[in-house]
This record gives C-alpha cells, structure tokens and sequence, in this order.
C-alpha cells in the first residue's frame, strides 16, 4: 500500500499563476450556510484570503499548515500502525473544544505523503470528524511531475484558487489513482471527482457514518 | 530587568510617582529594573521569566517568556526576537516572533509576517499576514469568541448581542461551542 515518493529531478514545471478553476472547491465555497457554525480543518497555510473568504460564515478554522511545520517528513517516517496514528495525531492541531468537523481541506499536500500516511492521518481526521464530514483534496494525476514542496493555494473572491507557492524544482508525482485514494483516505469515500483543466484530478470525500 | 528605552528615561521618574502601588502586578519592580519603550514597558532579549506575568500596562516582549501572560486591559505585543510559550490574555495581541499557547484578546489579535504561533487565537479580529506561520485555530463566530472570552452578552431586543466591554477571562476547560448542521455542497 505504501508508495515510495521519488526524488527531485532538475526539471522545473511551468509555473501556473492563473487562476485554476476548481468547481468542487467553489461548490463547498458556496454552500457554506452563514447562518450555521463550521468546523474546518485546513491541512495547508494560513491565508488572509482563505480566513477571508471563510470568514464570510461562521465558523472555527483549524490550521495544520504540515508543510511548514513538520508534518510531512513526520508522517512519512513513522512505521504503519500506532506510529502513524500517534504522529497523525501529533500534527494536528491542539483543539480548545471537541467539536467535530465539518470540512478538511488537503489541497495538494496528499500527494506528498506516501499512501501509509494519508491512511494514517485521514483516520485520525475521521475520529474528529462528524459522519457525513467532506474533505476535498487535489491530486496530480495527468502531469509526471509536481513542485518540490506543496502548493499555497489563496482563493480568490469567487472561490478560483492561485497557487502562490514560489517556483522550485519538480519531484515526481504519485500520480495516485481514484482506487489508491479511495482505499488511503481513513473512513472518507469518494463523493465526487473532476478532472481539472491542469491535469489536476479534484475529489471530494464524505466520511461513512 | 527591562530594557529602558533612553528616549523615555527623563520621563520614568515623574510618571512612576503618580503610579498606585496597585496600578501594576510588577509596577514596583518596574522603577527598579525596568524602563519603557515607546508608550510600553519592555522585557529585553537577554530576559527569560518563568511563571506568571501581570500588568495593567501595555507591554512588549522581546526576551523569552514562559507561565502565562495576562495583561487584560492592555496591548501586548510580542517582537521579533521574543518568545513566548504560554496561554496570553490581553486586550490586543500583536506577534512578530514565536509563540507556543493559546492567545486570548478582547479586542484584535494580529499575526505578522515571519511570525510563528502554535495555538488557538481568540479575539473578535483576527489578521495574519501572508508569510506568517501559524498552527492552531481560529474563531470566526462572534457568539463562540463571546463565549469563549468569558464575556457578558447582553440580549437587545432584535436579539442581536452587544459586548458589555468586558476584559477576557480565562474560559473553563470543558467549554463547549454548539455545533450546527453540515456543510453542504451546492
């Protein structure tokens, strides 16, 4: 199950600063009732934008932000099993209340983690997570390569997204397929899945009850 | 103790004799071995203080900071070369360095760019800059933040709430946000 990452090679994909039409994601966007609380768990950075646009409802926004602090190498070095359960847990952000979530957001960074550990961290997503919670995730899927390091994707006002990551070296891409995801990702299944305009595969996921 | 800003220093004498011994938890230590720095006291690099800091007073970090923080009235503002782990209380929060705790304030909290926070933010404005670091959680409900900083919610008529003003409290333990229907998908 656990798929090796493959190391850099020194070709530079094309950077992309258009904004990637992503209607899954602006899908969730608009259907964030303001009326009701959320609970999201963003795995990615911190952006005023995100907290902008999120802040349109009410709700708490969880930040995991893996890629700086730690959470990948983390995740990825742990033995499968209670290793990867404890350090899933372990790079999640304390929470001051239990109260479950609603949303995750993955953005790209499950393509940086071996299969082991998206298993591994969505499980421990899951247990705080409501049945029925949705967690939508990008995946390279058409494109060999991928950056370096994840993407810093900033949602513009409509709910288009810009990765505002700088430019580096590209890694090989997984390139995990629907069945890889729909077997790695805890308790979540695939709800929906759209090929975007990138080469990018766009899924969402619903946790089972 | 403190760093004493020279700017400052012909004017620490005659505003420290109007201070009430209760004006400050560390007013009196203050005229000793601390100075100010702009409009705020400030706790230098080379400091590192271990337990609980109090004041009544707008205040800077700039050394290492660990306990608690509770500056309820007051801005605190946490510089580029200060760290703190500890839960902070205050009127305004301001981070340009690191901080490991959960950051309460009754009015904004701001995370600036190159800073770096662990923990739950709780104010009814928050901002972080783009470049920031930050892991934890933020409140975006008014009624949870209300709730969260222990205020007193006054009920108008319409039944929208209005603050009574009140300093942040350290909110118990087990203090629980209701939680509402799922997000949808449209």
């Amino acid at each position: 199950m656990t798929a090796s990452l493959r190391r850099a090679s020194p070709r530079v994909p094309p950077d992309s600063p258009a904004a990637l039409h992503a209607p899954l994601f602006q899908d969730l966007v608009a259907g964030l009732d303001a009326t009701r609380r959320h609970v999201i768990l963003d795995l990615g950075a911190a952006s005023t934008a995100m907290l902008a646009l999120l802040g349109r409802s009410r709700c708490r926004v969880e930040i995991a932000d893996l890629a700086h602090f730690g959470g990948i190498d983390h995740l990825n070095r742990a033995e499968p099993g209670l290793a990867i359960t404890e350090a899933a847990e372990s790079v999640l952000p304390n929470r001051l209340t239990d109260d479950t979530i609603d949303l995750v957001l993955c953005w790209d960074l499950p393509n940086y983690l071996t299969l082991d550990a998206v298993s591994g961290l969505m499980g421990a997503i899951g247990r705080r997570a409501r049945p029925g919670a949705l967690a939508h995730a990008l995946i390279f899927y058409a494109d060999r390569d991928m950056k370096e390091h994840p993407g810093r994707f900033v949602p513009t006002a409509d709910g288009e997204l810009i990765d505002r990551s700088p430019p580096g070296a590209a890694i090989a891409a997984p390139r995990y397929s629907p069945e890889d995801m729909g077997k790695s990702m805890g308790g979540f299944m695939i709800d929906r899945a759209r090929l975007l305009s990138n080469g990018m595969q766009e899924f969402l996921f619903r946790l089972g009850s | 103790m403190f760093e004493r800003s020279k700017k400052d220093d012909d004017s620490i004498e005659s505003q420290d004799a109007n201070r009430t011994a209760s004006d400050t938890a560390f007013g009196s230590l203050r005229s000793k071995v601390a100075g100010r720095g702009g409009d705020a006291a400030v706790i230098g690099r080379s400091i590192q203080i271990n337990g609980d800091l109090r004041g009544g007073e707008d205040l800077r970090i700039e050394g290492d900071v660990s306990g608690t923080v509770e500056l309820k009235n007051s801005a605190l503002t946490i510089g580029k070369e200060g760290r703190v782990k500890a839960d902070v209380y205050a009127r305004s929060i301001a981070v340009d360095g690191e901080t490991k705790g959960d950051l309460y304030a009754a009015e904004r909290i701001s995370v600036h760019v190159n800073a770096r926070v662990q923990g739950n933010i709780i104010a009814p404005k928050v901002s972080i800059e783009e470049g920031a670091h930050f892991k934890g959680s933020i409140e975006m409900d008014p009624a949870a933040v209300e709730k969260a900083l222990g205020k007193t919610v006054v009920e108008n008529k319409s039944g929208s709430a209005a603050d009574a003003k009140a300093a942040p409290k350290k909110p118990a333990k087990d203090a629980r946000t209701n939680l509402n229907p799922p997000v949808g998908t449209a």
